[in-house]
């Protein structure tokens, strides 16, 4: 078996503008190693969904994707305010956007669920004051 | 309805003009990036007043390929910029997005 891909972004804080810079960057990987296309459609909208909430919400943090024989893990891990309560997070249409933020568009309290849709397993883990580490695992079609 | 026609029948001032031949027959308005993301169906038009570099990167996501600016909202030019590379059409109309969904209705394009 061939060694895991791994990528690895520091993602800015609230610079809203990076506009998804490194999740495009891994959608680019995929298609060049020649990945199904469904699995890259879903890999884009996690990666870019995970890389908003850095900026937006965590003041940063590191995003990774890790590509291995039969799957494609993506990953979050921030030093922001933590999430208190992950269910209500959750909830489609929950959102603490800035309205800053949210006058560009973000802050529908869709992104968390919309990357769980698109996951095949999903892990979001947080304590309050420490951080979030979120893991997003989509299998490539047998 | 090819892009090229959609464009012009809509009066807009087109920034980049994508492909125009490809056709649209289904589009989606909205301002909420992540509601887009989520609900759109992939090759529909998307109308919305949100005028900067993030609405590109949502239509790479899911394969729209004609932004439609509403309500005279301009382009910048990082966006024209982003969606020549990416091929997409973007083009603004004075309208507003009820006006351009009804026109985009009269014209055979539903949601
Ligand atoms: N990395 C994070 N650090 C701290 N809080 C977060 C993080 N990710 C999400 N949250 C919290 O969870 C809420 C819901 O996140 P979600 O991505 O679903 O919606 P949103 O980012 O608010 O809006 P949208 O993604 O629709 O633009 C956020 O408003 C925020 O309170
Ligand atoms: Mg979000």
């Amino acid at each position: 078996m061939a060694a895991p891909v791994c990528m690895e972004y520091r993602i800015e804080g609230n610079n809203f503008m990076v506009a998804g810079t490194a999740s495009n960057n891994i959608k680019n990987t995929l298609k060049m190693l020649g990945i199904q296309s469904d699995v890259c459609r879903r890999a884009a909208v996690i990666a870019y969904e995970a890389e908003i909430n850095l900026v937006i919400h965590a003041n940063g943090g590191i995003l990774k994707a890790v590509i291995s024989e039969d799957k494609l893990e993506i990953s979050t891990e921030d030093e922001g305010p933590g999430i208190p309560d992950i269910d209500q997070a959750m909830t489609e249409g929950y959102t603490t956007a800035s309205n800053q933020a949210r006058e560009m568009g973000f802050g529908a309290g869709m992104g968390l669920p919309n990357i769980k849709r698109n996951s095949d397993l999903f892990e979001i883990e947080s304590t309050p004051g420490v951080g979030t580490k979120l893991i997003s695992t989509v299998f490539f079609n047998k | 309805m090819k892009i090229k026609d959609l464009c012009e029948k809509l009066n807009a001032d087109v920034h980049a003009t994508g492909d125009p031949e490809r056709d649209v027959t289904k589009a989606a308005a909205g301002d909420l990036l992540s509601f887009i993301i989520g609900t759109v169906s992939e090759g529909s038009a998307w109308i919305t007043i949100q005028a900067h570099l993030n609405v590109a990167a949502v239509a790479v996501l899911k394969d729209i390929p004609v932004i439609i600016l509403a309500s005279g909202r301009k382009a910048p030019p990082d966006l024209i910029e982003r969606c020549r590379t990416e091929n997409i059409c973007v083009a603004s109309v004075s309208e507003s997005i009820f006006g351009t969904c009804k026109r985009l209705s009269d014209l055979g394009i539903n949601g």
